[in-house]
């Protein structure tokens, strides 16, 4: 049970991100590389505020809004001269962005691991002498993930914008005729995957994990085995993946060996590729192989 | 240049062969006036530009991208220095010829699911190997030593060569440029293999795959054989290139590949010229004298060298670099050569067998 839990907790970050990186895949058809890393920039920008004495909830707002932004400025500048072109060439200047980026946040802020006090105890709760297998810090990280997660569902669902969102994903060239701003669109596409992927990146900071220029490294491929997993169309595909791949890791850690755990997803990786690449979730079954 | 540019115009296993040979030679002259420091550089450069040849024949040849090549060293690193623990008195020739073997297996147990694969799949499928690499090997310690990694022995120079030295430090002045030579040799070799495989066979179907696989389909090229064959090659090369860093640097540990070298890797690659030889050769130079390039830069800008930001530069100017190419000119420093000579001489230049897509 307990590693249920934990397993759970840690896949819901894996979610996020391949949330984060699946909203982009739909906008702009680019694998972002450069994902974890942009969000840990943010991260860093907000939750260092900590240490001049800012509250910790306004370092989470400071962190996201600086996440949405540098999402905004990395398709305008980095992203739109690049439409049109072979894909290889967006892989290769987001992987030289995360590069620049983990090298310039280690530069600035050192690379020395930030401990950010989580806002809820990671004491676990016990009863009857008894450990329960929560802890506030693990409930507040499965609500914020969760409900980060029902908010980009409404968006996409119930409102104008997501309307317009997914029109430009799926036809832009109809919904350029419609009047919808498909330039626009992807825009603002990458700020909301780039929000997201804050999220995900403090709730990691905050965890044990510490906050590192290479922190969201490990995460970002388990993110990106989720999202491939689960099919890169799919936003509930990514999430699904993202828990199965967490799990995974925990059953592998506590029956194994914790040095494997991180090989767990790569083995999901490669059978998931060899059953079905397209994805599990995905209903686009026509694509050459 | 001129003379060159007229031996390839013919084309022929020959010619190539007397290009490379005049090139190495070239090579192994220049190091013998560059002190000992420089002549390590170099010869890692060399080791290095064997990987980049590599990867600049699987992205811009065959069109499939790796992030898994310093995966790949890795695996060449530790087969050279597995074997090196218990055979220690193995000629050099079998172990690199052991390190291209494990490279190119490893090449293709990543190749048999991701050929199926394209563009992002294969980037992030890859990427995934290359950093299980270093927990592998972390936990194999009774193989791999763990943490600490395993030491090699020096490269031992043979009397003859020592005896060519004297004055001050000759021993050391004497190992640094043995070396050095035995890494430019090995880097011509492998060139040379790699000049004729870019004109043969597999070449043209390789760069027919990339352009249009159906077309490849139809004229009856078989894309997953070819593409893992591809695959494999690019593997034996970084293999290559890993144990032969490796032998010259005599350790090799998990942290000596690390993700970040991947990355360096695909920069100096772009910023040679994807899928020339010549980009090759001048990824390996700007890798060899990069230090050089960045103590430079910090002078130039007044940043302090043993500061944060100093110790950072590299990275955050290979990652700008590679940026600033790859939008503006995409076909890297090699590919500045074309236009230019487009420009001079307009009318004397023939379509050549390989330019016609």
């Amino acid at each position: 049970m307990h590693n249920v839990f934990a397993g759970l907790a840690q896949g819901l970050l894996y979610s996020l991100l391949a949330l984060s990186l699946v909203i982009i895949w739909q906008s702009t058809h680019v694998l972002n590389f450069a994902q974890g890393a942009m969000a840990m920039f943010a991260t860093y920008v907000g939750m260092t505020e900590i240490e001049h004495g800012v509250n910790y909830w306004w370092c989470v707002i400071i962190s996201v809004t600086v996440g949405v932004l540098f999402g905004g400025l990395a398709e305008r500048v980095l992203i739109r001269p690049l439409y049109g072109k072979p894909e290889i060439n967006a892989i290769v200047v987001m992987v030289g962005f995360l590069g620049l980026i983990e090298a310039f946040v280690a530069g600035i802020w050192t690379g020395v691991t930030r401990n950010i006090p989580p806002p809820f105890s990671q004491i676990f709760f016990q009863a009857h002498g008894q450990v329960i297998l929560l802890s506030p810090f693990v409930i507040f990280q499965f609500v914020l993930a969760i409900s980060i997660m029902l908010i980009a569902a409404a968006i996409f669902r119930f409102t104008k914008l997501g309307l317009q969102l997914r029109a430009s994903a799926l036809a832009p060239e109809v919904a350029r005729l419609l009047g919808v701003r498909v330039s626009r669109m992807l825009t603002i596409g990458w700020m909301f995957s780039a929000g997201v992927g804050a999220v995900a990146a403090v709730i990691i900071a905050s965890g044990n994990f510490g906050l590192y220029p290479t922190n969201m490294n490990g995460i970002f491929v388990a993110g990106f085995i989720a999202a491939v997993v689960g099919g890169l169309d799919s936003p509930l595909g990514a999430i699904a993946g993202g828990l199965l791949i967490g799990l995974t890791e925990q059953f592998i850690l506590s029956y194994w060996s914790a040095n494997f755990a991180s090989l767990g997803g790569i083995i999901i990786l490669v059978l998931a590729l060899m059953i079905r690449p397209q994805g599990i979730f995905t209903k686009n079954v026509e694509r050459r192989v | 240049m001129d003379w060159i540019r007229s031996l390839r115009s013919q084309d022929t296993t020959h010619s190539r062969f007397l290009v490379v040979l005049s090139l190495t030679v070239l090579v192994l002259l220049i190091t013998i006036f560059l002190p000992p420091v420089a002549d390590s550089q170099l010869a890692e450069g060399a080791a290095i530009a064997i990987v980049i040849l590599g990867l600049s024949w699987l992205i811009g040849w065959s069109g499939q991208i790796s992030l898994g090549n310093s995966g790949f060293m890795a695996v060449g690193a530790y087969a050279a220095s597995i074997w090196a623990q218990h055979h220690a008195t193995t000629p050099l020739v079998f172990t690199f010829f052991l390190a291209i073997v494990m490279g190119s297996l490893s090449g293709l147990i990543i190749a048999i699911p991701s050929t199926r694969l394209k563009g992002p799949y294969l980037a992030g499928m890859t990427l995934a190997f290359s950093a299980a690499i270093s927990p592998i090997a972390q936990n194999f310690t009774s193989v791999t030593g763990g943490e600490n990694g395993q030491f090699l022995n020096e490269l031992a120079t043979p009397k003859w060569f020592l005896h060519l030295f004297h004055g001050q430090n000759a021993a050391i002045n004497a190992n640094a440029q043995w070396s050095c030579d035995i890494a430019i040799v090995v880097a011509g070799v492998a060139f040379f293999f790699m000049a004729n495989l870019f004109h043969s066979r597999t070449g043209r179907a390789m760069r027919l795959i990339r352009d249009n696989d159906v077309a490849a389909e139809l004229v009856g090229i078989n894309l997953t054989l070819t593409r893992s064959v591809a695959f494999m090659i690019a593997a034996g090369f970084a293999g290559l290139g890993g144990a032969l860093y490796t032998i010259l640097n005599a350790t090799v540990n998990p942290s000596t590949f690390p993700l970040t070298l991947s990355i360096t890797l695909l920069t100096l690659m772009v910023l040679g010229g994807i899928g020339t030889l010549s980009g090759a050769v001048i990824g390996g130079i700007i890798y060899s004298f990069s230090s050089n390039l960045v103590d430079h830069i910090n002078a130039l800008t007044g940043v302090n060298p043993d500061s944060n930001l100093g110790a950072n530069m590299q990275g955050i100017i290979f990652g700008a670099l590679l940026i600033l190419t790859m939008l503006f000119a995409p076909r890297g420093i090699a590919g500045l050569w074309g236009p230019l000579r487009r420009l001079k001489k307009p009318h004397r230049r023939l379509v050549t067998n390989q330019e016609v897509k």
